[in-house]
This record gives C-alpha cells, sequence and structure tokens, in this order.
C-alpha cells in the first residue's frame, strides 16, 4: 500500500552515536574480560588437581581394588564377597524420579 | 491543526521495526510460556525437557533480534530513548485518567485525553519496563544457560531470582497491557502487524502532536 506521510527523519549527533558505541563496547569488553578471567582461573585450578591425581597415581603402590588388603577383609567379614546378595544390597540404590518432589 | 486529505496514508512503523516487533513476538512468547512451565513444573522428566528447549530456542529468537536492532537500526533505538524519557505536563494528564481507556472500556464513558506524540504515556510507560526488563532478563538467562559453571554462587543464585521474578512481571504486563490495549486499538494492531501504514486520521486521534509536528510528506523521486 503507498502511503503519503513518512515520520521525519531521526537525527541522532555524532556525540550520540559515539555515547551508544561506547557504552554497548564497554559492556561487552567487561563481560568478556570478566568471563575469560573466571574461566582461564578455573582452569588453572582444574589442571593443577589434574597433575596432582597424576602424581597420586604414580605413587601409589595398590593399583586393583581386588588387590586393596582392607577391602578383602571387608568382604571376608561383612559382605561375604564381591557380587554376593548382601554386597549387593549395601552397595546399590535403585533410580527415583525426582522431576516432581511431592 | 495541520489539514491532511481525508484518504492520506503514513508509514507510521517502518520494515525493521516490524521485523524486530515480529522477533518479540515469536521470541518473547514461547520463552514466556515455557518459563511459566519451567517454575511451576507440570510435567515430568521428558516433557519439561522439552520445555526446556523451548524456552532456549525462543530465547536465542529474542536475544538475536535485539542484537540486530540495535545494531542496523540504532536510530529507532534512540528514537524509541527518547521518547520513553520525555515527560511533559500532557503525559501527567493522561496517566491521571489513564488514556481514558478504563472509562471508555468498563462505564462507556469518552473522557478528554491529552494529545499525545508517537508513544502515549502508557506505552511510555511500558517502554521503560520493557528496555530496561528484557536486557536484564537476558543478560542473567545467558548466565544461566552459558556461563553458570564460571560464576560464583552467589551471582547464579541472583540471576535467577531475577530471571524469574523480572520475567513474570514483564509477562503480566505484556500480556494483560500491551497485547489487551493492543488488540482493541486494531487499526494500530494491524498496521503494525500489516505493512506499517494507517491513515493519517486515524493517526490523528491517538497521536495528534506526531502528526502534527513529526511526519512529513514523502519526497518524490
Amino acid at each position: 500500500m503507498k502511503y503519503n506521510y513518512v515520520e521525519k527523519a531521526i537525527q541522532v549527533t555524532r556525540r550520540e552515536f559515539v555515547a551508544l558505541i561506547g557504552i554497548a563496547a564497554a559492556i561487552l569488553w567487561s563481560g568478556a574480560y570478566a568471563v575469560t578471567d573466571v574461566v582461564q582461573d578455573r582452569n588453572k585450578y582444574i589442571k593443577m588437581r589434574t597433575m596432582g591425581l597424576y602424581k597420586d597415581d604414580e605413587k601409589s603402590t595398590i593399583r586393583q581394588s581386588h588387590h586393596n588388603k582392607s577391602l578383602m577383609d571387608m568382604y571376608a567379614k561383612l559382605a561375604g564377597k564381591p557380587l554376593s546378595p548382601m554386597a549387593e544390597e549395601l552397595f546399590h540404590t535403585t533410580y527415583i524420579d525426582r522431576t516432581k518432589l511431592a | 491543526m495541520a489539514q491532511f486529505d481525508d484518504q492520506a496514508v503514513v508509514l507510521k512503523h517502518g520494515l525493521g521495526t516490524r521485523v524486530f516487533h515480529w522477533g518479540l513476538v515469536l521470541g518473547f512468547l514461547p520463552t514466556a510460556s515455557t518459563g511459566i512451565a519451567l517454575w511451576l513444573r507440570p510435567f515430568s522428566g521428558a516433557g519439561m525437557h522439552t520445555v526446556m528447549q523451548i524456552h532456549i530456542i525462543g530465547a536465542w529468537v529474542l536475544s538475536l533480534a535485539c542484537i540486530y536492532f540495535f545494531l542496523f537500526q540504532y536510530k529507532r533505538v534512540v528514537s524509541f530513548w527518547r521518547e520513553i524519557f520525555t515527560w511533559t505536563k500532557n503525559d501527567v494528564e493522561w496517566m491521571k485518567v489513564q488514556g481514558g481507556y478504563p472509562q471508555k472500556i468498563f462505564l462507556g464513558k469518552i473522557v478528554p485525553v491529552p494529545a499525545m506524540r508517537k508513544m502515549n504515556s502508557g506505552q511510555k510507560m511500558l517502554g521503560i519496563i520493557v528496555f530496561f526488563g528484557v536486557i536484564l532478563i537476558a543478560v542473567s538467562g545467558w548466565i544461566l544457560y552459558a556461563a553458570l559453571p564460571a560464576v560464583p554462587k552467589e551471582i547464579a543464585f541472583y540471576a535467577d531470582k531475577m530471571h524469574l521474578i523480572l520475567g513474570l512481571f514483564i509477562t503480566f504486563c505484556v500480556v494483560f497491557g500491551h497485547i489487551i490495549l493492543g488488540i482493541y486499538n486494531w487499526k494500530e494492531f494491524v498496521c503494525m502487524f500489516g505493512d506499517g501504514t494507517m491513515q493519517v486520521s486515524e493517526a490523528a486521534h491517538h497521536n495528534a502532536l506526531w502528526v502534527n509536528e513529526d511526519i512529513e510528506v514523502v519526497k518524490k523521486g
């Protein structure tokens, strides 16, 4: 549909335009800097923890659970043997739908 | 008052504005309705998962629409900003009679209403709420969506609370204010969702100052 009238053109001064761009840039840069800073720090601690775990692995002498004397003692005195009915009852759980808590 | 031809037509909402408005409609409404479902949790497991997927898609559409409008229609942003923060005695008088809408709708009475520019005082009020509200909802939503493992838990907690409270408030204002009044003013509805034009005489009824002072004849050529 043709029209006869339009709104007069909006005049944006150079000062307003620069202010708008400046505010947008400040928000974007601050956000990017803050997120980068936090993510880098978080990665630093994750890497430190990973190196610590690898060192612990290198130092440990017992590497399989069936070589763990305390664990074997526990099975002998309490749960019978691995995969026994008592062991299943003590060490397993069932799934409960917790999407809607009553 | 300037004289206009009875058949004169004015372009009230340009293409950029209408595209942005469609972006708001298609982005905000699914996001708002799924947001309420995420708050009340009426479904279980897979249903809530689907609700969240729709919420995320709607939020992406809303975010992209806002970025498009700010980047490519910045003059309209400046015009909107100027309009919503220009309050005169006319606006105070308009607010006192609530634009004459309650009297007309509930009592069938027509009361005198001060002349308005392109946005009436109620629209300016909603404009302020929506401008800052949607920015805060978008920022808190993006924190919850993309940055949750990276932010301190206090930020996550308050982002979640702000997102819910502001979301509910703006949904209430839009659904029970903006949409109802938009449909009530049917010619304006058709203008925004159609080709952006309306009769000058119709525009002069609701936006007399805008018609008299802010529009001009289309330049030929």
